[in-house]
């Protein structure tokens, strides 16, 4: 636990008001994220910290592949033979290290495992496209994390923390690199969840407030009907639109003028234009009608039941083409199978399947695969055990995430569980790991990427979190 | 306290043995392995050359690695038993487990066992002096030395060159800072600038024309003193000045966090504050109902509830709800009170002290303990059925005569409602069977589910009609009992456990792992006075009137405090910028004198806002132009000295209020509840499609505050995170703000409906008296000759454009779009 509360120091965000000299370019360069932020210090270019990277990169951005609910690891990544001679059996406690004498009924899944690839990395019969990339993966079977509740896992998932507010992954991401390209965000998530925890989960909290992801949709909204709020006006022609604008920097530059020199001023003249340009910016890269139809169809738009997610991965691809540093997928909050375990885990991952397969795909064609790290996973496991008869319940114990491309070694699976997937049993791997491991993918280093904050400097993994070395390439 | 003053245990040292084993491979051993471990896992808290000496125990020289600390030897050299270091890493013994937050990988516990029983080699210069312990920056001793602990120290007018410029004590206090770094102070800001500033500043809105006209017109020398005084009365002031201690009481209408589960009455606690601003109620008064309102003695059932309302403080902040341990959360919760209460009236970050002596600040984690004793004493969650499950939430409490009652009846209600529709589904069946006749099927029914046939339909005797009016008149009652009965007035106030105790210190602020109790109390920086709180009650209302108290305790830094914010939210910075920390590692003061002389002002006019804020806006500085001087910059770029005014960008809640206010929209009339349409997910997730609304046309104040779900504006105008208690609030500039100012659908309609305005108001219609009417409403000021003329070409090309696009009614559209424009432009969004 760290020390956690913190007073308002002057920010360099606050100094911003304050010092009219040099203002323009200090402004700018904080609106688009340009600019350098440690000790108030202001570089202008495309980077992010000065000290930054602090180690050769493997990868320049993140897609994050996030299954809301939670999917069963034992059902698709990590087959247990042993689970399935047991079936029916009571689990008892001390097999695996818990102090409750019995744990539950034991339920085998009703899944086929197979090896694919030259890697032979196993994966359930419920991932037919994804086998075929199978050599790209790499299948971290130890996951661990803190939560039996959705709304705390999701925050430990996004933000390694759940009783206090902090950055979200993509936050630190964006505040360390920066951005790529200055009209667009440097962390975009499409569908984001609304519940537990929800904006917090892609917030800047105490980072300035550029860092904050920007979201497409949320969730329960079909990501073809989703905008971004206020990206165009409704009711004005660009043509008036350009005017008006036109008319509020003329009143605005009459205003600096007579206050001679006002950061303030100078700073919203400067906004305008980034809003404008980002204006026409975004939804040029969000329009698919430029894609073909082959890679249409290789993703799964337009079919059943692919389309909604096929249409995100699609997204996710572009914005990463166009220089976006962490990229957030979110499914609608579809995998939590306290029932029928089998039927969810059919339906869902008939729905992810082919969208991603083709997402590793077109990355892989397109040489973008190279510098992006693609992840999947969820903020928890299901148990072993059976719930309700036919369902799984919530398992933070241990779980599967995976990687693929911008430095992950492909053709791997690391870590294992128990017999049963109860408990990690080879080399744990802590959600905190994998956010240090993450970072330093990005040529980040998680005890290195701070930010000063009420007279303490904070980071993703506050006093913890080791980089698994071994999953990178 | 042994924790505090750090007792060294020196124990005669057998450095022969230590130094016979510095073979080369003992020190590469010590090198390779044990000094990598002790930079990274023991440092932070035991370290002399990072002056942290948690426990007395230093590890980063030889000498005090053998000396050790309060408990003892920490190594001894060829001695596993005897060695503290090898006790603690082993994790073995509850007591004593370092390092706290996790336990070391086996190997590193290894290699610590090799290096002692090798016997502890290192290397000669490994064993630097030991510098003369200096005294934890925890201790509340010598704290005291710190300036805001200090007590307010009187000062006379200081002398000042430019003797016809000072109006009031203020204006002395800053004249004689200028002066001393040879600046002048910039001229008065012209009236139109002055009392736009200050309605925005009082009470929150714009000024409208008239009121502009009235007090250019009015020549009395005390004009501007009316005008303040009519403002500080003006029910509108409290709507202003209660959201600043609504971003303090980290105020919201759900939790928030993991589980947003709505706060259906939270808006009782909001509106009592408005109206406890409004009526002045004095500060020290204010806290005692915060913190305590539910233990004051009352005379009617109305003044009870209204004391309880206010002491919702307590329970309003954001929790863990399905975190698995009740011990941690009661933990986490006084935590987050304390933290709460320690930045807000304070102006001090307590948190620090729950896992270890505050690094900073002179507050040990004893004292830490001792007021989180008071917070455990008090409850602020229940038990209560929601959704199908019981589960932990916010305590509420019923209102009015018959308060718990009804409450109960009503919670009562949700644990049976099951059981309750069950009995009117089968009352219905048996009506169905009834109409088949079916006796058999009815009997058996009746013997199943107890109650759900009525008597008289039973009974086969009976005629028909009769038996089917019987069901029927049964089934209404059933079906009535089944349906939710309203919701009772409720509020969210917190209560006294049956038999408050004292806390025990925890051990790295660990919840399960309890080290010494310490008497429930308050911080001893303040002052050594004992204080004795009563054994049946938590010491809720000694802690709030200590707060206050001038004599013994917090009561000069908590007017410090206060006298801070009020001139940060009236002058646009605070005299301490870090405005809730006044603690070592917040800024010191720009003008000590002057904070302290409104400090002193604050407690001597019996602790009222409204005379505070009097004297600061009467005063020259407030008025100063906020005009440019280039060499007034050169000397002090961030105006510390007030130069000049401070520019100010309004608000989320001044920006869509003034809008609407030009917009004639805006309705006056205070709000009771705007969530009440939301079910007990206060955000759309799953099955629930419900989102809070936004659309009401109150001031800003009243829209919901839906953590993680803010209204927009709220979200991209920096409103204050309500997750936690905000004194300032960010000041940022995003392209998000751009967006919404261009592109909003509400602004817009603002600005429709301010065109709809003008062009029936300017009679004679004129376009250049629509233009001076847009920047009258709008800005305050009267257009320039240019600004006139680009308003109107602008308004007649637009038209132009309009018509040929074919949208409908393209002059009140360009009309509207200019009015637009004027929103956007920096003189709407930033007070000069």
């Amino acid at each position: 636990m760290g020390c956690h509360r913190f007073l308002n120091t002057v920010s360099r965000r606050d100094l911003l008001r304050t010092s009219a000299t040099g203002f323009a370019g200090l402004a700018l360069a904080a609106m688009t994220g340009q600019s350098g932020q440690v000790h108030g210090a202001a570089t202008s270019g495309e980077a992010g910290l000065a000290q930054v990277p602090h180690h050769p990169p493997r990868a320049k951005r993140i897609i994050f592949l996030f299954m809301w609910g939670g999917p069963s690891h034992v059902d698709l990544f990590d087959p247990k033979p042993t689970l399935a001679r047991e079936d029916g059996k009571q689990l008892a406690g001390a097999s695996v290290g818990s102090d409750r004498k019995q744990l539950g009924t034991l339920l085998a899944s009703p899944f086929k495992f197979a090896q694919h690839g030259d890697s032979g990395v196993w994966m359930s019969e419920l991932f037919p496209h994804l086998s075929r990339q199978a050599d790209r993966l790499c299948v971290i079977r130890s996951l661990h994390t803190e939560g039996n509740a959705h709304g705390e896992a999701l925050l430990r998932l996004h933000t390694g923390q759940a009783n206090l507010v902090r950055p979200s992954v993509g936050a630190w991401v964006s505040y360390g690199l920066g951005r790529e390209n200055e009209n667009l965000p440097a962390f975009i998530t499409i569908s984001p969840p609304r519940g537990h925890g929800g904006v917090q989960n892609y917030g800047n909290a105490f980072l300035p407030a550029r860092h904050q992801g920007t979201a497409i949709g949320s969730a329960e909204i079909p990501i073809a009907q989703a905008a971004v709020a206020n990206l165009g006006n409704k009711r004005l022609s660009s043509d008036v639109q350009r005017r008006q604008l036109d008319l509020i920097q003329a009143l605005n530059r009459k205003h600096l003028d007579q206050a001679t020199a006002d950061p303030q001023i100078e700073g919203l003249i400067a906004n305008y234009e980034l809003a404008f340009r980002m204006q026409s910016t975004m939804p040029n890269v969000m329009r698919l009608e430029s894609e073909t139809q082959e890679t249409l169809d290789l993703y799964g738009v337009d079919q059943d039941p692919t389309d909604n997610f096929a249409r995100q991965c699609l997204l996710a691809r572009r914005f990463a083409e166009s220089g976006v540093r962490y990229i957030q997928v979110s499914t609608d909050y579809t995998w939590d199978h306290h029932q029928k375990v089998k039927e969810g885990s059919i339906t869902e991952s008939a729905k992810v399947d082919r969208p991603i397969a083709g997402l590793l795909e077109d990355l892989g064609r397109r040489g973008l695969l190279e510098d992006t790290l693609v992840l999947w996973g969820a903020e928890f496991g299901r148990t072993p055990m059976v719930e309700n008869g036919d369902g799984r319940n919530h398992h933070p114990r241990a779980f599967t995430m995976w990687m693929a491309g911008g430095g992950a070694r492909g053709g791997m699976t690391f870590g294992s569980t128990d017999d049963f997937g109860y408990a990690p049993a080879d080399r744990p791997v802590h959600m905190h790991d994998m956010h240090a491991t993450l970072l330093h993918a990005l040529g980040l280093d998680h005890k290195r990427l701070t930010y000063r904050h009420a007279g303490r400097d904070f980071r993703l993994t506050d006093v913890y979190g080791n980089v698994v070395h071994d999953v990178l390439a | 306290m042994a924790w505090a003053c750090l007792i060294w245990v020196v124990a005669w040292l057998p450095l022969q043995t230590a130094r016979a084993a510095n073979s080369d491979d003992g020190i590469e051993f010590f090198e390779k392995k044990i000094r990598p471990l002790l930079i990274e896992r023991c440092y932070a808290c035991h370290s002399d050359r990072e002056g942290t000496r948690e426990g007395g125990l230093a590890l980063d020289s030889h000498s005090a690695r053998l000396a050790g600390g309060e408990r003892g030897t920490a190594v001894k050299p060829g001695n596993l038993d005897a060695s503290l270091l090898i006790q603690a890493v082993r994790y073995a013994d509850p007591q004593l487990q370092m390092p706290p937050d996790k336990r070391l990988p086996a190997s590193a516990i290894a290699d610590f066992e090799r290096w002692v029983r090798l016997g502890a080699p290192a290397p000669q210069d490994d064993d630097a002096p030991r510098s003369t312990p200096r005294s934890s920056p925890a201790d509340p001793l010598a704290g005291r030395e710190h300036w805001a602990f200090r007590p307010l120290q009187p000062s006379g007018l200081p002398a000042v060159k430019a003797a016809e410029w000072p109006r009031t004590r203020t204006d002395y206090h800053v004249l004689a800072g200028l002066e001393a770094n040879g600046l002048q102070p910039a001229d008065d800001a012209d009236r139109r600038t002055l009392i736009r500033r200050t309605y925005f500043q009082l009470i929150g809105l714009p000024p409208t024309p008239a009121q502009v006209a009235r007090f250019l017109s009015d020549e009395r020398d005390d004009a501007f003193a009316h005008v303040v005084d009519e403002l500080l009365e003006s029910p509108q002031f409290g709507e202003r000045w209660g959201r600043h201690w609504l971003d303090l009481a980290r105020y919201a209408d759900s939790n928030g966090l993991d589980e947003n589960f709505l706060f259906r009455e939270a808006w009782r606690y909001r509106n009592w504050v408005i109206d406890a601003v409004n009526a002045d109620l004095p500060y020290d008064d204010f806290l005692v109902h915060q913190l305590a309102g539910d233990l004051l003695p009352h005379d009617s059932v109305d003044q009870r509830d209204r004391q309880r309302i206010a002491a919702g403080f307590l329970v309003i902040g954001p929790k863990v709800l399905l975190g698995n341990n009740p011990q941690e959360r009661i933990m986490d919760v006084a935590d987050e009170q304390l933290d709460t209460i320690g930045k807000a009236v304070l102006g001090q970050t307590l948190g620090c002290a729950r896992c270890h002596d505050h690094k900073f600040d002179p507050i040990p984690t004893a004292d830490y303990y001792a007021l989180a004793g008071i917070m455990t004493s008090t409850e602020v969650m229940q038990q209560r059925y929601m959704l199908g499950q019981q589960r932990v939430m916010e305590r509420l409490v019923g209102l009015g005569a018959e308060e718990n009652a009804v409450n109960a009846a009503y919670e009562k209600y949700w644990r049976e409602s099951k059981t309750l529709q069950e009995r009117a589904k089968q009352g219905k069946a048996a009506l169905e069977l009834l109409k088949k006749n079916d006796q058999d099927g009815l009997k058996d029914l009746a013997e199943k589910h107890a109650g759900v046939v009525a008597a008289e339909a039973l009974d086969a005797d009976q005629q028909p009609p009769q038996r089917m009016a019987a069901q029927e008149k049964l089934v209404a009652t059933l079906v009535a009992a089944a349906n939710p009965p309203a919701i009772p007035p409720r509020a969210m106030i917190p209560g006294d456990v049956a038999k408050p105790k004292n806390e025990a210190i925890r051990l790295a602020g660990q919840f399960d792992r309890p080290g010494d109790e310490v008497e429930r109390g308050f911080l001893r920086v303040v002052s050594d006075r004992k204080f004795e709180l009563p054994e049946n009650q938590s010491g809720r209302l000694e802690l709030a009137a200590w707060l206050t108290d001038v004599e013994h305790g917090a009561g000069n830094l908590s007017a410090r405090v206060l006298a801070n914010r009020i001139w940060h939210h009236l002058m646009g910075r605070g005299i301490v910028r870090t405005v809730d920390n006044l603690g070592r590692t917040g800024e010191a003061p720009s003008h000590p004198e002057l904070l302290d002389a409104l400090a002193a002002q604050l407690i001597a006019s019996d602790w009222s806002l409204k005379a505070l804020v009097r004297e600061i806006v009467t005063s020259r500085t407030f008025q100063l132009s906020s005009r440019h001087d280039a060499r007034a910059h050169e000397v002090d770029p961030d105006n510390r000295l007030l130069w000049r005014g401070h520019r100010r960008r309004l608000g989320p809640e001044a920006l869509r209020d003034a809008m609407l206010a030009v917009a004639g929209t805006l309705d006056l009339k205070p709000m009771d509840s705007t969530v009440s349409y939301l079910g007990d997910q206060a955000t759309a997730v799953g099955a629930n499609k419900n989102r809070r609304r936004t659309d009401f046309p109150c001031r800003s104040v009243y829209l919901p505050v839906i953590r993680n779900d803010l209204p927009e504006v709220f979200d991209v105008f920096d409103f204050a995170d309500p997750h936690a208690t905000t004194g300032l609030r960010p000041q940022t500039i995003v392209a998000t703000q751009g967006l919404f100012i261009l592109n909003d659908e509400t602004v817009m309609d603002a600005a429709r409906a301010a065109a709809s305005r003008l062009l029936v108001e300017v009679q004679p219609p004129s376009d250049r008296g629509r233009v001076t009417w847009m920047f009258e409403h709008l800005v305050g000021h009267l257009p320039t000759a240019d600004e006139e003329q680009q308003i109107l070409a602008f308004v007649r090309a637009t038209a132009e454009r309009l018509r040929s696009e074919g949208v409908a009614d393209p002059d009140r559209t360009s009309w509207a779009t200019a009015c637009h424009a004027l929103f956007a432009s920096s003189r709407f969004q930033i007070l000069d």
